[in-house]
């Protein structure tokens, strides 16, 4: 291949990344906009009747009403802050209880390491949802921060495991091995190399595992194991909507597409972190 | 004074043995080198003198260095000893340097250190000009760019330089090189070997020089230990080692680069 037609390539790649970077934060964003919105303004009260049953879409409700002519679209719109709540809250539990757990299996001997691999293979091996459902149980009412709980550490599992595999890569580096001949200590290995080495690729995974946080949670409320009203979650939208998805399908549809523009959002956004945080990635210079 | 005493070293993963009874010194100043083939467990002995083994690697037998043994010895008692007693540069110029860090920082960190060890006030300004002065002394151009340039942003044989740099801000009283210059081109290796000899005998540090590459050990070394399989074979003066190799595999070692040499001359 020529060089003009190497660069032509790379520029292509790299329009191709900015563009998935720029709509997965344009879909975000909005999201992020809609929760803060909702915390000063929503159209209607959540919880009162506004409308008629099962009202299509109007202009005066956008997303329709649902069976106790409560108006869908406010739902949604809170809905967009709870889910965001349980994304954030579910990853920054995983990433705490999971990169501090992968970061110590790839310090340890080699008896702990093979413990803890094996532990978070066998998390792993248990569907998020089921995992979920038993902290859930074990906490024993169904709320919004059980289902957080449940989620991070349903998730931590696999986090440690990227962080162990990772962290070990990194460990193995001359570099490493240079500074500790230099006298650097553990905190300092940690802190200064280990860490911002692994980020880029740990930071992507954040995005991956907030999206698959919300589509669980979902799920949870799907089955009647998330927050109750008025802080319901679309999963609970959407259960309500079942009963109606033949006569109502617009109460099924508009929190489906909430939800599923919100994770493509996430993903967008994985994607196009991938190359931000490693300069040497960084070509454009 | 003897820096580093190694004693009926052996080194051993399950029951295999990858060192065995190896024994040999440095003294303050002095400069020793490791050679053998590949595998034949120098960077292993290397590791072992500093503590840094890895974990499922049982080593027996006495190294001390500095006076201090290091075998069996707790990681909070060989933190003090590294980088005032010992310091490394690696074979791989491309992972010997953080390449998240930009250069100035990586030399500023151990410098740093050294600062706190000597109980020197850490004046932000002294430390930056000290790492413009390292960077000079390890002959690196257009320091203003580098300092500010990620590790990817350089040539190798820079980065082998600033890994040098790196060492010499420790200041130890001992640098370990474990083929510092394998991974370079011919020119690049030539020159780093004389900086490095130059450097050495400029602070009075003793050097434990590691390397598959006689002609290379003969040229910064005045003792060298010859490894084999795990065992040394021979060891002495360099002049007497290679000079009138006693061992059969030295020997062998001797000819492939008398060979080699042969090889170059009708084209010189
Ligand atoms: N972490 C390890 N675990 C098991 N065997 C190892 C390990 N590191 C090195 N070895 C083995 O020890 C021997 C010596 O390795 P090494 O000291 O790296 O050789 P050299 O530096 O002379 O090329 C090799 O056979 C190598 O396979
Ligand atoms: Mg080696």
């Amino acid at each position: 291949m020529t060089v003009l037609a190497e660069q032509q390539e790379d520029s292509a790649r790299r329009t191709r990344r900015s563009l998935t970077l720029s709509i997965g934060l344009l879909l975000v964003g909005l999201h992020l906009a809609v929760a803060l919105l909702t915390l000063v303004w929503i159209p209607y009260d959540p919880t009162g009747m506004t409308g008629g049953r099962l009202e299509a879409p109007s202009w005066a409700h956008w997303a329709g009403t649902d069976r106790l002519g409560r108006d869908l679209f406010t739902q949604i719109m809170i809905g967009s802050r709870i889910a965001l709540i349980v994304g954030a809250g579910a990853v920054a539990i995983a990433a705490a209880i999971g990169v501090t757990l992968g970061v110590l299996a790839a310090f340890a001997t080699r008896y702990l390491d093979d413990a803890l691999a094996a532990t978070f293979d066998i998390l792993i091996a248990f569907p998020t949802l089921l995992l979920a459902m038993l902290v859930v149980a074990a906490t024993g009412t169904a709320s919004l921060l059980s289902a957080i709980l449940a989620l991070g550490i349903a998730i931590s599992a696999i986090v440690a495991r990227l962080t162990r595999i990772l962290a070990k890569r990194v460990l193995a580096m001359d570099y490493i091995t240079a500074a500790r001949t230099a006298g650097s200590s553990w905190p300092s290995i940690v802190f200064r190399h280990l860490l911002p080495n692994i980020w880029p690729t740990l930071s992507v995974n954040f995005a991956l595992q907030f999206g698959l946080a919300v589509i669980a949670e979902a799920s949870l409320s799907y089955l009647g194991l998330g927050a109750p009203p008025p802080n319901a979650s679309w999963g609970r939208l959407l259960q309500e909507a079942q009963g109606t998805v033949y006569t109502a399908p617009f109460g099924a549809v508009a929190p489906g597409l909430a939800l599923v523009s919100l994770v493509i959002g996430m993903n967008l956004l994985a994607d196009g972190l991938r190359d931000i945080g490693d300069p040497t990635r960084r070509r454009s210079r | 004074m003897t820096l580093l005493a190694i004693d009926g070293l052996t080194l051993s993963i399950g029951d295999q043995a990858l060192v065995r009874d190896l024994s040999l010194s440095i003294a303050g100043g002095e400069r020793l080198g490791l050679i053998g083939e590949s595998g034949s467990g120098k960077s292993l002995t290397a590791l072992a003198a500093i503590g840094l083994l890895p974990p499922d690697i049982r080593a027996e037998g006495s190294i001390l260095l500095d006076g201090r043994q290091v075998i069996g010895a707790r990681e909070e008692d060989l933190l003090p000893l590294r980088g005032a007693a010992v310091a490394t540069v690696f074979q791989e110029p491309l992972t010997a340097l953080d390449p998240l860090m930009k250069v100035g920082r990586q030399v500023a960190e151990p410098l740093a250190r050294r600062y706190r060890r000597e109980g020197k006030k850490l004046d932000r300004k002294a430390l930056a000009r000290e790492v413009r002065d390292l960077l000079e002394r390890v002959s690196l151009p257009d320091i203003d760019r580098i300092v500010n340039a990620y590790p990817y942003e350089i040539s190798g044989g820079q980065r082998q330089r600033i890994a040098i740099a790196m060492a010499l801000a420790c200041r130890p009283k001992l640098l370990i090189a474990d083929e510092p210059t394998t991974a370079l081109d011919v020119t690049t290796q030539a020159e780093i070997l004389d900086l490095l000899s130059d450097l050495v005998r400029e602070n009075g540090m003793a050097l434990l020089f590691i390397s598959h590459d006689l002609p290379v050990v003969a040229r910064v070394a005045e003792k060298v230990a010859v490894l084999r399989r795990g065992e040394v074979v021979e060891q002495g003066p360099v002049t007497s080692v290679f000079g009138a190799p006693a061992h059969e595999y030295t020997r062998t070692l001797v000819s492939a680069a008398a060979a080699f040499d042969k090889a170059l001359e009708p084209a010189q």
